[in-house]
C-alpha cells in the first residue's frame, strides 16, 4: 500500500470479503457460507482470468464450425439450397429486407467477434497490468455480460423455422451442423464473461496469472 | 452517491454492525446508507448499484410472477403460429414446435428451445413465486429459500423469451415470400411475458427479500 494515505479503499486492502449476491461482509479469513444468503463468500473468484480465458477459447473455436458449416437447409420443389451465416444475411440483403439482415448482421457477427476481443482484451489488460482506465475496463465488462445473450437471435430463427415449415418435398427447412456449434459459441462466450469478477479490473495490486 | 469509507474509521466495529458495504462490482467499501422508500445508492467509483429500498416490493413482485407463470403456461399451450401454402395450413403451438424437432431429428435444436424458452424461465418464476409467496404470508424462513432466491438471480440472463421473440419476427419477415404466416394468441402472452420481466426486474428488491430470509441478522 502507498505511504501516502489513500482516500478510499476496496474491501480487501481493509482486510474483508464481500458477498457478491448479497452484499453481507465478513473478514478476509472467513471460511463459512454467507451467513445471509448460502453463498459462498469468495474475495475474488478462483482462476476467474484462467476460467475465462478457457471458456473463451471454446467459444472461439466453436465459432469456426458454426460460420464454416450451413446453418439452414431448405428443401423445394426447386431444389435444395443452404445457407451459411453469411450468406444468409446476403440473401436477406438481396430480397431487400435490410433491417432484418442488420439485426442478424449485428447479432451473429458484430456481437460475438466484439465480444472475443473484449474479453481476451480484458484478460490480456489483468496479465499485462496494461494502462487502461478502470472506467473503461468496467463499461466493456459490462457491455458484454448485456450484449452476450442477444447473439441467440439467429438459433431461434433456425429453430423457429424448422419446426413450422414442414410440408413435405413441398417445402421443408433444416437445421445445418452450423447452428449447433453457434450455440455453443455463444453458451460459452456467455460463460466466458461471467467467469471474469470485475473486482480485479478495478484492483491496482493485480498479480493474477 | 454514497460516502466511501477512508483508512482511519474503526473497521472491525463497523463491520461486525452491518454499517459496511462493499460494491459487488469493484469492491469499494461504503457506508450503509439509511434509505428512504423508492430511494437508492449507487457506487461512486462504479456507479453499480448498492443499495434499493422500493416499496411494497414482496406484494408487488409476487404479482407480477403469478401473473408471468399464467402467462407462460398460456403461451405454451395456445396456438403459436399457422402458416399456409398451397392449400395446406398447420397451426402449432410452443410445445407442438419442440416436439416437431424432437421428432424430426434435430434434438439438440429443440432441448435448446426448450431450455431457453420453457423450461429456465419457467423455474425462476416458480423459485421467485414460492419465495415471495412464503415471505408474503408469513411461512417460515426454510434455508432452502435461500437457495432458491440465489438460483433465480442466477438463472436470469438464461431465460432468453425476449431474444426468442426477435427472433421469431425475423422468421416471419425471412419466410414472407414462402409462405403465408400468421401469429396467434400465444405469441402476444409470451410478448406480454417479456414486458412482464421486465417490469419484475424493476418491482423486485433484492435487499429486501435478504433481509426478509435473515431475520437474525
Amino acid at each position: 500500500m502507498d505511504t501516502s494515505e489513500p482516500k478510499s479503499l476496496s474491501a480487501r486492502q481493509a482486510g474483508l470479503k464481500a458477498c457478491t449476491i448479497c452484499g453481507a461482509l465478513y473478514a478476509i479469513d472467513h471460511q463459512r457460507a454467507c451467513d445471509r444468503c448460502g453463498a459462498r463468500v469468495l474475495s475474488r473468484r478462483r482462476h476467474s482470468v484462467q476460467r475465462a480465458w478457457a471458456f473463451l477459447f471454446v467459444g472461439i473455436l466453436a465459432y469456426i464450425p458454426a460460420n464454416v458449416f450451413p446453418i439452414m437447409l431448405t428443401r423445394s420443389i426447386t431444389g435444395d439450397t443452404s445457407d451459411t451465416i453469411l450468406s444468409g444475411v446476403m440473401v436477406l440483403i438481396e430480397s431487400e429486407s435490410y433491417g432484418v439482415a442488420l439485426i442478424i448482421f449485428v447479432a451473429s457477427i458484430c456481437i460475438p467477434v466484439a465480444k472475443f476481443v473484449i474479453i481476451a482484451g480484458l484478460a490480456l489488460s489483468l496479465h499485462f497490468d496494461w494502462d487502461m482506465s478502470e472506467h473503461t475496463r468496467h463499461r466493456l465488462h459490462k457491455l458484454t455480460e448485456f450484449i452476450g445473450r442477444w447473439s441467440m437471435i439467429d438459433v431461434f430463427v433456425v429453430a423457429v423455422l424448422a419446426a413450422l415449415i414442414q410440408l413435405g418435398a413441398i417445402l421443408t427447412i433444416l437445421p445445418g451442423p452450423g447452428i449447433n456449434a453457434f450455440a455453443l459459441s455463444v453458451v460459452f462466450t456467455m460463460l466466458a464473461a461471467s467467469a471474469l469478477d470485475p473486482r480485479l479490473l478495478w484492483d491496482t495490486d493485480n498479480h493474477v496469472r | 452517491m454514497t460516502t466511501p469509507v477512508d483508512l482511519t474509521d474503526q473497521l472491525s466495529n463497523q463491520v461486525s454492525s452491518g454499517a459496511l458495504i462493499a460494491c459487488p462490482g469493484c469492491d469499494l467499501l461504503h457506508h450503509r446508507q439509511r434509505l428512504h422508500t423508492g430511494e437508492f445508492a449507487r457506487c461512486e467509483r462504479c456507479a453499480d448499484v448498492l443499495q434499493t429500498r422500493k416499496p411494497h416490493t414482496i406484494d408487488r413482485a409476487l404479482a407480477a410472477v403469478l401473473a408471468g407463470i399464467v402467462l407462460l403456461l398460456l403461451s405454451l399451450c395456445l396456438p403459436f403460429m399457422s402458416l399456409s401454402r398451397s392449400g395446406i395450413e398447420s397451426t402449432i403451438s410452443v410445445l407442438d414446435a419442440v416436439s416437431s424437432l424432437w421428432m424430426s431429428n434435430m434434438r439438440w435444436l429443440g432441448l435448446m428451445t426448450l431450455g431457453f424458452i420453457v423450461l429456465l424461465p419457467l423455474a425462476r418464476l416458480v423459485l421467485l413465486g414460492w419465495v415471495l409467496w412464503r415471505i408474503r404470508f408469513g411461512r417460515k424462513v426454510r434455508r432452502s429459500m435461500k437457495l432458491a432466491f440465489r438460483w433465480a438471480l442466477k438463472l436470469e440472463p438464461w431465460a432468453m423469451a425476449d431474444i426468442f421473440m426477435v427472433g421469431v419476427v425475423v422468421s416471419l419477415v425471412k419466410i414472407s415470400s414462402l409462405a403465408n404466416l400468421q401469429v396467434g394468441l400465444a405469441f402476444w402472452s409470451l410478448l406480454a411475458l417479456v414486458a412482464l420481466s421486465v417490469l419484475i426486474n424493476l418491482l423486485l428488491c433484492r435487499d429486501t427479500v435478504w433481509i426478509h430470509l435473515s431475520p437474525n441478522r
